[in-house]
């Protein structure tokens, strides 16, 4: 049952965490973000496309659909994160109202979109892409290893293209030129024009960024809690990211613990109403102990937490 | 000290309802310390921030090491060696002294020959070695957040010196220092220019001046009146020039006659956000018509000593009685209608509502008694008539009058603002908090009289100042608070600047 908590938790944790980065990339560089639901959903919808597209060449058995449809995942929730940039840094549009748009956006068109594009091109009606469960891997020798062992057991490849992908956004935040800038424009625009730095500029690829990052969380949870997509993706998990990124207090280090909690806290929830064998619409209420969660935690953390500076606040260079 | 090295010709600046400058020309040479004095709006910042790109001239031309220049942005000045330290920093607050001046200019190195990183210990090493240089004492890793307002602005200095900035630009600098930053910030500028410098200095201290430039250009209501040789002019020749008439720097006032005790504070303590015990204990009486001055360093307790007796604060212990009733724990409301005015150091976050209309913020404390709302509902006829009464009684200067947004004014004029909306409540009690920090002298002037003339009305007077001069001009009773406990009360006229500046230093206590 242990192994259970950890394998389930680990699969949920991860893809929280990835989005949280992309949540955390954009809010340092200033822009609040309440659009990773959004941006997830959509990248979710054009990587099963992809898949869905992709296995009809390929055969039903092959990696290549797969590992293609995070790719374009990525590039989906990038390209529709590009949308939430124009309005907030562009048109300087209050960054909370067009957070909330684009989430209803992508809702709204993904269902249309994925009902049309299965009559047309694949002729049926559905309002999913069936994507079928991801497969899983075991790495042998470690996962012999007692209890800690079921960490290496049953892993989505996601899992570990996540972790790549997290190390490398950690670097680049913490350690390079344009990460320096990017917390920069977080905490004070001003300062950061006058330093010679293109605000605009580095708030539009911080918001890009995030998009990408929640297209990999969204194509994630398509393969593991859904098995497909469809609008059940909007499930709340791009709020449920927002959530840890602040009890993380912007740093991507203590996000992760944050998400691995949540993650824990769904899982484990699972295991003890199987284990008391209550019918399985108990499991509804388990999936409300993550939130839960986040609400005790905000009410004892959010005091001492401390958001980006300038967050939310729109730059204009006239202004003083 | 040869040829100029940044010429303004007949430069020309208009703004909606005002010409900021007019037909300005004036040359700066290599390596002088250069003055421009002014009063508020005489638009001293405005001719030298078209210098560093903030605005583009109407008419004229800009010349710098004998070449026209279009400086159409900071970033252009910046090439140009044109470095500037602003009124309000621009200083990222959760970052090191280093990382904030390497920013933009960050020393990159590579990890394994591939991955770039940016190299901080190089950073560290450049910046302590530049303070070092110039005599600029700071430590590379402390955050900017946990720093002085003095030690930011040499942040700033670094920060040009990084960029080997040659001509430095410095707006209102000592605005915001103490007596003793002062005199440490005029040293560095005398290093600068040994070092072969040329700075612009923006102010309108007369006595900074004098201390430090070689000469001076003076402006009043965007004209330039006349460039002097700061060794030969007197002060009053300059002051009278900036002002356009004659003034006298002290405040002329009648002998006081003071009344009952109108604020009681015994052994007031407060607690700061941190909950350390900013003021510890502290107990004095103002009486009706008595300036009582309470002078210090910054950081004392002083902000939390006037928040609390404004109501904005709790204290956690103590009482605060005026005129008999115990307001210790009172609302700000009720404050309000006990007769507390209030002028607040931090303008642009208590004192007014930056987004509105000057004539929104007129009536801020009163805008639910009968006079600007009936059920409810609000009058605006008098919002209106109200904005015109003290606009003109105060001399407020803006561009579209009562409409003018608060955001939009120069701090001058939002101050006088905030203080014509406090006095006209004709209080009991008023307190003055830094009243005139970054303002010039007229208005430093004007701002006194009206604070007598409180005096003189019978209001007991609470003016907590970090400026001596102003102390001693206004006040009646002279209070010294040291690390949140008051250590000395005394009659003005029994104790000395010299002796005031030991007990604000804790050098000596009663």
């Amino acid at each position: 049952m242990l192994d259970m908590i950890i394998i389930d938790g680990l699969s949920f944790s991860l893809p929280l965490f990835v989005m949280a980065i992309g949540g955390i990339y954009s809010e340092r560089s200033g822009i609040t973000n309440l659009a990773l639901e959004g941006f997830q959903g959509f990248g979710a919808f054009t990587g099963a496309f992809a898949a869905v597209y992709l296995s009809g060449i390929f055969g039903a058995s092959s990696d290549v659909p797969y590992y293609a449809s995070f790719i374009f995942a990525v590039i989906g929730g990038g390209m529709f994160a590009l949308l939430h940039a124009l309005l907030c840094v562009k048109f300087k549009a209050d960054q909370v109202v067009s957070g909330v748009v684009m989430n209803i956006l992508a809702m709204a068109s993904t269902s249309f979109l994925t009902k049309r594009i299965n009559t047309s091109f694949f002729g049926n009606t559905a309002n999913k892409f069936m994507l079928g469960a991801s497969s899983r891997i075991t790495l042998p020798g470690l996962s012999d290893i007692p209890v800690i062992g079921a960490v290496f057991k049953d892993i989505y490849p996601f899992e570990i293209m996540i972790l790549v992908v997290a190390a490398v956004m950690w670097y680049v935040l913490y350690r390079t030129v344009y990460g320096m800038r990017l917390r920069a424009c977080g905490d004070n625009p001003h300062s950061a024009d006058a330093a010679g730095i293109n605000v605009y500029a580095v708030r539009t690829v911080a918001v890009f960024i995030s998009g990408c990052l929640s297209g990999i969380a969204g194509m994630s949870f398509a393969y593991s809690v859904s098995a497909n997509f469809s609008p059940d993706i909007y499930l709340g998990y791009g709020y449920l990211s927002i959530a840890a990124l602040i009890f993380g207090n912007w740093n991507i280090l203590p996000a992760l613990f944050a998400c691995l909690i949540f993650g824990f806290a769904r899982s484990g929830g699972s295991a003890v109403i199987q284990e008391l064998g209550l019918p399985s619409s108990y499991n509804d209420l388990v999936r409300i102990l993550p939130y839960v969660l986040t609400l005790l935690l905000l009410v004892f953390f959010s005091r001492h937490n401390r958001s980006p500076r300038a967050l939310g606040q729109i730059y204009d260079k006239g202004q003083r | 000290m040869s040829e100029p090295i940044v010429e303004f010709r007949h430069i020309t600046k208009r703004f909606p309802g005002i010409v900021a400058n007019d037909d300005v020309s004036l040359s700066i040479m290599k390596g002088e310390i250069f003055a421009v004095l002014g009063e508020n709006g005489a638009g001293k910042s405005t001719l030298v921030s078209m210098l560093f790109g903030m605005y583009e001239p109407d008419g004229g031309e800009i010349w710098v090491r004998g070449k026209k220049e279009h400086i159409s942005s900071p970033r252009y000045a910046d090439s140009l060696s044109i470095g500037m330290v602003h009124q309000h920093f621009r200083l990222v607050s959760n970052y090191t002294v280093a990382e904030n001046i390497v920013l933009g200019l960050e020393p990159v190195r590579k990890l394994f020959g591939i991955i770039p990183y940016v190299d901080m210990k190089k950073a560290n090493r450049d910046i302590a070695e530049l303070s070092e240089r110039y005599g600029l004492k700071v430590n590379p890793e402390d955050v900017i957040e946990d720093l002085n307002v003095a030690t930011r602005q040499r942040v700033e200095i670094l920060k040009m010196l990084y960029r080997e900035a040659e001509i430095l630009i410095f707006d209102e600098p000592t605005a915001v220092l103490t007596p003793q930053e002062i005199e440490s910030f005029l040293k560095i500028l005398e290093g600068l220019r040994a070092g072969g410098k040329t700075i612009i200095l923006i102010t309108h201290k007369l006595r900074e001046i004098k201390a430090v430039a070689d000469r001076c250009a003076i402006m009043n209501r965007g004209k330039l009146i006349s460039v002097l040789d700061v060794k030969t002019a007197s002060t009053d020749e300059m002051a009278k020039m900036m002002v356009g008439h004659d003034i006298s720097f002290t405040t002329e006032r009648k002998p006081a006659h003071f009344g009952d005790v109108v604020l009681d504070v015994q052994n007031l303590t407060v607690r700061n956000h941190a909950g350390f015990e900013a003021v510890k204990s502290v107990s004095f009486q103002i009486h009706a018509g008595e300036v009582f001055a309470v002078a210090g360093v910054s950081g004392n307790g002083q902000n939390e000593l006037a928040d609390s007796i404004a109501g904005l604060v709790k204290p956690s212990g103590g009482k605060v009685i005026l005129n008999g009733h115990d307001i210790t724990d009172s609302s700000v409301r009720e404050h309000i209608q006990a007769g507390v005015a209030y002028i607040p150091e931090d303008r642009h976050n208590v004192g007014l509502v930056l987004d509105f209309t000057l004539r929104g913020n007129f009536p801020l404390r009163l805008y639910d008694t009968p006079k600007y709302s009936r059920k409810s509902l609000i009058n605006y006829a008098e919002f209106t008539a109200q904005s015109e009464k003290l606009t003109a009684a105060y001399d407020i200067r803006s561009a579209r009058g009562g409409e003018t947004i608060a955001r939009e004014m120069s701090g001058g004029n939002q101050q006088k603002a905030i203080i014509a909306r406090e006095i006209d409540m004709k209080t009991p009690l008023i307190i003055f908090m830094q009243p005139t920090r970054g303002l010039d002298a007229g208005a430093v002037m004007n701002i006194h009289k009206h604070i007598v003339a409180e005096r003189d009305r019978g209001a007991a007077v609470l003016l907590i100042s970090l400026d001596l001069d102003e102390i001693f001009d206004c006040a009646d009773t002279v209070a010294v608070i040291y690390s949140g406990s008051i250590n000395k009360i005394s009659p003005a006229s029994e104790i000395t600047t010299d002796e005031t500046g030991l007990y604000m230093m804790g050098v000596k206590t009663a």
